[in-house]
């Protein structure tokens, strides 16, 4: 059975497998698939003008990225820089862009029913853009659809809304 | 090519063939333009049978892959080409211009009617049934009324004029042997446009002064004519090119081996002479190969570079065949952004291999002995590299040269007037994609030379020129950009003119200005000082076109001119758009690279040189000329440690026609920076062009320089 029937079957019966961070207290996950890489965090190169939360543009083996910092993109308390913060690398629909996150965790499969609907709360966070919370043991997850999160209007990455 | 093509075609119609579709556009349109080529080359008088069976084959491919894909309207179009050409290459019509006018027209209107299959266009396309009669009576023998205007374009440079076939076997092999015992070859060398008797003397001259060059006699020589020598000696051809080439140009000389009767009673006289001039590696040992050409009328560089190749190739009946076919051989077609991809690998490679350097310069020779030279050994490769994978993108100059033959017959026959054309420096390779964002700004140029530079035969005989205009377009290397002249010996411009037309026209001018600054003015929009206008040009849009054009690939346009006696556009481009000459600046603890090409100058300043006007705007004198300051830390946002220190180093930059200075803090360097686009993964950042990686690695943004002058209009 290739990797991709794998995937799909997988697919087929709802579980799916999750990239794990950390955000100070919080802890969110994202889909694996649309992970490209995790790196250290360098200091990228500032641009003029742009939202606090975009750091700004790194170069990836020759490739230009740009940077956002999740943790002032959620009002996060502290955006501290040290070893542990580390870059996690989206290859979304063709564009390349990094989060800066506090900590990776894991990767964990969640099967449907660990799957909760996202309740209705006040955030900082576009509701559209949770897909729902996981439930494991004691631990609770923000599942994000983060190709919607990074592709909205006020992420400002695109030019043409898109 | 063509030959295949008909194989692969004939394989029946029952399948799908749209998917085809695309292979056969391609096709045709190479030969559609390689035909148009053959024709405008074709001799009328002495074609021969190679190049009329090429034109032949061309129509040939293109019928039948028409009508393959059921493109009747083309295939029957080619068709009527395709019977005028065959009684054409069977002899049993001559060729005239009258036909070779009918062909052209029907390859532009087959390309057409292609280009509508192409874009899948509906219905009927342009008629074409004119042409086909027209073709019609042509190929059954009438002969139509010549034409009034008879128009005259030759691309001499561009068409070596191969040996006949057949001469080459001919040469007996123990002249080679009896030639080479001795060394002393007797040779005719002509030189065209050589009207100057002291040029003459001072070329006798040389083979007085040097010692076992030879001897050389003139012959009898009329004005208008090429001069003709005689000349016996050991050296190459190479050789006495170069040393011609203090009095002379390579192009001006042919050099012709004279029958062996002569070199043989020559022989005696200076036989034993040692080395020949030079190294005498190519020459003195594989028996004077330039015997072997019959190098009639070819130029004299081409000449020697087949001999070259002939010298080196035993079997020289096929030499002379690979050089007399097409010059290009097996190429293979790939996809520009897999292209792209390498150069960007590449581009990385080189980062990480100047960051390996780095790191290994503190290493201690003597321990790590072998790593250090690994590492020479790969600084060396990957420049190799770098340099192959950037050439892969470049393609020579010809692709955009070969089409202004045809514009200007075509143009030339519309006005009447009498032109040659000249190119020179087609090999000069240049990056694709600047090579498809010149040809627009060239063919103005060309058009403009035509138009407005050339005179009509009757004014440039009454000004005691040549009936005949001649239109010079030549590349060449120079450092790392590529110039391009446009040159023509026409009126030229007049300085009284442009001056009095920049007057009425309310520009800020005075007679004190120099002729560079008053050529310049011909750049401003709307300016034009033809009389008439005429459906070519004379709007006056157009140089303001051009010029802006040729800015924005980062290239400069000089023009020199002299009244009377023509005018000359030279385009200064960089060699890739991929790479650009920066210079970078610092501003705080931020890194920012400038284009060289817009920075004037700069210089430091103390504070109480810049005034304030109005809100705050500043400006700076500089040599009686005040110009808006821009704070690059206020653009950029720049934040400070240090808060005592201040911007004090000023860079005039000019784009679009207009100065400001930057305000930095400090000069950094000049160097070739690779340009990386910033929008594929982000978006448009104001007042920046791109992104580039510096030595260590990280990303520094690439001024807008453009952005940054229209912002100080505001």
């Amino acid at each position: 059975m290739s990797a991709i029937e794998k995937i799909n079957e997988s697919v087929a019966v709802g579980a799916r497998e999750y990239l794990t961070f950390k955000l100070d207290q919080e802890e969110y996950g994202i889909d694996i698939l649309k992970v490209q890489e995790i790196r250290g965090y360098e200091p990228p190169t500032r641009i003029a003008n742009a939202p606090a939360f975009i750091k700004g543009v790194v170069n990836l083996r020759g490739t230009i990225v740009p940077i956002v910092d999740m943790r002032l993109k959620f009002n996060c308390e502290s955006a501290k820089y040290d070893s542990f913060t580390v870059v996690i690398i989206l290859n979304l629909h063709h564009r390349i862009a990094g989060i800066v996150v506090d900590s990776v965790s894991d990767v964990m499969q969640l099967a449907p029913e660990n799957l909760r609907a996202a309740p209705e709360v006040e955030s900082v966070i576009d509701s559209d853009s949770v897909i729902g919370l996981g439930s494991l043991g004691e631990r609770m997850l923000i599942l994000l659809d983060i190709e919607k999160l990074m592709s909205g209007d006020d992420m400002g990455l695109n030019s043409d809304a898109c | 090519m063509a030959e295949v093509h008909q194989d692969t075609n004939s394989a029946g119609s029952d399948f799908d063939l749209t998917q085809f579709y695309q292979i056969f556009f391609e096709e045709a349109g190479e030969n559609l333009d390689l035909m148009e080529q053959m024709l405008l080359n074709l001799n009328l008088e002495t074609a021969d049978d190679e190049e009329l069976n090429g034109i032949f084959r061309c129509a040939h491919s293109v019928k039948g892959g028409a009508a393959t894909f059921g493109f009747s309207d083309v295939a029957e179009l080619t068709h009527q080409m395709e019977s005028l050409l065959d009684r054409l290459r069977r002899h049993e019509l001559q060729p005239n211009s009258s036909m070779v006018d009918v062909l052209l027209e029907s390859a532009d209107a087959s390309r057409s009617l292609l280009a509508r299959h192409q874009a899948g266009a509906e219905g009927a396309g342009p008629p074409t049934t004119d042409l086909v009669s027209r073709i019609r009576s042509l190929a059954s023998g009438e002969i139509p009324a010549p034409k009034a205007a008879v128009v005259q374009v030759v691309a001499p440079v561009s068409v070596p004029v191969t040996p006949s076939a057949g001469t080459v076997p001919e040469q007996p092999k123990a002249l080679t042997a009896v030639v080479s015992a001795d060394g002393v070859r007797h040779l005719e060398i002509r030189i065209s446009q050589l009207d100057r008797e002291d040029q003459v003397v001072a070329l006798m001259e040389l083979f007085r002064d040097i010692p076992g060059l030879g001897d050389i006699k003139a012959r009898p020589w009329t004005a208008g004519t090429p001069r003709e020598f005689e000349v016996h000696t050991t050296s190459s051809n190479e050789d006495l090119l170069d040393l011609f080439a203090f009095h002379v140009s390579r192009e001006q000389v042919v050099i012709q081996q004279v029958a062996e009767e002569a070199a043989q009673d020559h022989a005696l006289s200076s036989s034993q002479t040692g080395t020949p001039l030079g190294f005498g590696f190519f020459d003195g040992a594989p028996g004077a190969p330039d015997l072997l050409a019959p190098a009639a009328a070819a130029p004299a560089a081409a000449t020697v570079a087949s001999v070259v190749s002939k010298a080196a190739l035993p079997k020289t009946a096929g030499a002379a065949n690979a050089a007399t076919s097409q010059p290009e051989a097996a190429t293979i077609r790939v996809a520009i952004n897999k292209v792209d991809q390498l150069i960007n690998l590449v581009g990385e490679l080189v980062i990480t291999q100047a960051m390996l350097a780095q790191n290994s310069r503190a290493l201690d020779p003597a321990l790590y002995q072998q790593l250090l030279t690994g590492l020479t050994d790969l600084d060396r490769n990957t420049r190799d590299l770098q340099e192959s994978v950037m050439s892969i993108r470049m393609i020579p100059m010809s692709i955009v040269f070969s089409r202004f033959p045809r514009m200007l017959r075509d143009l030339a026959g519309k006005l009447g007037k009498k032109v040659n054309f000249v190119t020179l420096g087609e090999a000069t390779e240049l990056d694709k994609g600047l090579v498809e964002k010149i040809t627009d700004p060239l063919t103005h140029l060309v058009r403009n030379s035509c138009d407005h530079g050339i005179e009509m035969p009757a004014d440039r005989i009454k000004a005691g020129k040549p009936e005949t205009g001649t239109i010079t377009l030549s590349a060449a290397h120079q450092g790392g950009s590529i110039v391009i002249e446009v040159r023509d010996d026409g009126k030229g411009m007049s300085r009284e003119k442009i001056l009095s037309k920049a007057r009425e026209k309310g520009l800020d001018v005075s007679d004190a200005m120099t002729d560079a600054e008053v050529w310049q003015l011909i750049f401003a929009p709307g300016f034009s000082t033809a009389e008439v206008v005429t459906d070519v040009s004379g709007r006056g849009v157009g140089m303001d076109v051009v010029k802006r054009n040729i800015t924005s690939l980062n290239g400069t346009v000089e023009i020199d001119s002299s009244e009377g006696y023509g005018m000359k556009v030279s385009v200064r481009l960089p060699l890739t758009l991929a790479i650009m000459d920066g210079m970078s600046i610092g501003v705080g603890n931020e890194v920012y690279i400038l284009p060289l090409s817009s920075v004037v100058e700069s210089f430091q300043v103390k504070s109480d040189a810049v005034s304030t006007v109005g809100q705050g705007a500043q400006l700076v004198k500089v040599r009686d000329e005040y110009m808006p300051v821009i704070e690059l830390e206020k653009v950029f946002q720049v934040s400070r440690f240090d808060s005592e220190k201040v911007s004090d180093i000023m860079v005039v930059i000019e784009a679009e026609g207009s100065r400001v200075v930057l305000l930095v803090d400090e000069l950094l360097g000049q160097q070739q920076v690779v340009v990386k686009n910033l929008e594929s993964n982000y978006r448009k950042v104001p007042n920046v062009s791109g992104a580039t990686i510096l030595g260590d690695g990280k990303v520094a943004l690439i001024l807008d320089t453009a952005a940054l002058v229209r912002r100080s209009r505001h």
